[in-house]
């Protein structure tokens, strides 16, 4: 990080560290995540959303298959749906965590909050896109043109979120604005420890079979309790290879550890699918 | 003679640019801030405080009870003390409705900022409205007493109470 003066946040000085888990085998494709994300975020419609560098989301709900598409057979074709948004990544640095997308920003548009989560402040950003080019996930979206909202869509745009200009980039803050929300509500009850405050992402809340979940990465009391994740063999990061290595080669993997920055992603998926595991996680078993 | 001036010809281009720039962007910070607010209603905080005894500023702009700040009180908010008998007051309520926007405010924060008068104000370190407003408690017209309120004031506060100054304590 350059030119940033503030003291170092450590990983265990966060009182809470916020994550997602997404069950795969229970997400069934109907994309409410993707269109609730747009609606809280005030994402920008245009009349074209297969124009992938003109569109702007958050939240991709992606379609995997186990075989391109056109040489498969009948019958073999196996389908699963990614909703992937910002992963939230921490670095292998507990100490000082850096995301990628962090550690090259050049005017501190992008960092890491108190609670783990990887703030985009569209107002500070030059338009740069070195953040864009250095996420693993593509997380990040580039305003092309400057966001423009049909009709009476305009009135219902979300108060909460500042809609950005032309030439920022933008990209999923685990809805951190819900979170201020949630903080207010409290302290108008009277309970003003901040560290107290619950809260779900749009996405989490209009998903209809609960195959997304969110929660405090480091309280056992969570459904995304991190160190049960970490033994949960269905969990898997998405293009996080090094994960493999840590139960079947300790060694090598403190190794790899040392000697290169991982994103650590704060966004976990769980399947049972063979196919799919191998396929998310970049790792396949010979 | 020449020397300088070919010089004061060479610069000139780059000082009009920058000094046009300024100008630009003042203006573009005057109006997100609202430096220049419409007051409508030659309003007395003074004479509200010591006449109606309303010392507690939060019984015209209070809260919701979802914590949202209500910010410049209603018409509604007025008639909860005056009953509108006499004939000034007749003629105000008359003339306005809520809709009409009688004023606007000296302190508005820009779309990209989440302020929460909540958070600040009723927390465990709070700060007190003159500290950002200036003492318009005791203030006797509608000028403005302090003028914008800049992102470094706000960083100044946080970082003498020890409060954090990441992004996302005020962005989104
Ligand atoms: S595009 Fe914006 S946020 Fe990304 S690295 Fe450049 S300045 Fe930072
Ligand atoms: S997923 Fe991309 S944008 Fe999000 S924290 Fe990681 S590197 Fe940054």
């Amino acid at each position: 990080m350059s030119g940033h003066a503030a003291p170092k946040k450590k990983v265990s000085d966060m009182k809470r560290l916020w994550g997602m888990s997404i069950d795969l085998d229970k997400c069934t494709g109907c994309g409410a995540c993707q269109v609730a994300c747009s609606q809280e975020n005030n994402m920008p419609i245009f009349d074209d959303d297969s124009d992938l560098p003109k569109r702007v989301v958050f939240l991709d709900l992606m379609k995997v298959t186990n075989e391109n598409d056109k040489d498969a057979k009948f019958g073999e074709v196996k389908v699963a749906y990614l909703p992937k948004m910002c992963m939230q990544c921490a670095g292998n640095d507990p100490e000082n965590p850096h995301p990628p997308c962090v550690s090259v920003c050049p005017v501190v548009a992008t960092d890491v909050g108190d609670d783990g989560v990887v703030s985009q402040i569209w107002s500070r950003c030059i338009g740069c896109r070195y953040c864009q080019a250095s996420c693993p996930y593509e997380a990040r979206v580039f305003h092309w043109w400057k966001p423009r909202y049909e009709g009476s869509f305009q009135e219902g745009l979300n108060p909460d979120v500042s809609v950005s200009s032309r030439g920022a980039v933008v990209k999923c803050t685990f809805c951190s604005h819900i979170w201020k929300r949630e903080r207010d509500r409290m302290i108008a009850k009277g309970i003003t420890d901040i560290n107290a405050v619950q809260y779900t992402p749009a996405c989490v809340s209009s998903c209809p079979t609960g195959a997304m979940k969110f929660g405090d990465l480091k309280d056992p009391q969570s459904p995304v309790y991190e160190e049960k994740l970490r033994r949960d063999p269905r969990a898997v990061r998405l293009v996080h290879s090094i994960d493999a290595l840590r139960d079947t080669n300790p060694a090598e993997y403190e190794r790899r550890m040392k000697i290169k920055d991982f994103p650590n992603p704060k966004v976990w998926y769980l399947t049972s699918n063979e196919w799919l595991r191998e396929k998310l996680s970049g790792f396949k078993k010979s | 003679m020449k020397r300088l001036r070919s010089l004061l010809l060479f610069f000139l281009p780059f000082v009009v640019f920058t000094y046009g720039s300024f100008i630009v962007f003042q203006a573009a910070c005057d109006r997100a801030m609202s430096v220049q607010a419409e007051k409508l209603l030659p309003f007395n905080h003074k004479s509200h405080v010591t006449k109606y005894d309303a010392s507690d500023c939060e019984l015209c702009h209070g809260y919701y009870d979802n914590g949202r700040f209500k910010g410049l009180p209603t018409v509604g908010d007025c008639k909860m003390c005056h009953d509108g008998n006499t004939a000034k007051e007749k003629a105000f309520f008359k003339g306005f409705k809520d809709t009409d926007k009688p004023w606007t405010s000296w302190v508005k924060q820009p779309d990209l900022v989440y302020f929460s008068h909540m958070a600040v104000m009723k927390n465990t370190k709070t700060a007190r409205c003159a500290s950002c407003h200036g003492d318009k408690a005791n203030s006797m017209t509608t000028a403005k007493i302090k003028g914008k309120m800049p992102m470094g004031r706000c960083m100044d506060c946080h970082t003498s109470l020890k409060i954090s100054n990441a992004c996302t304590v005020c962005h989104d």
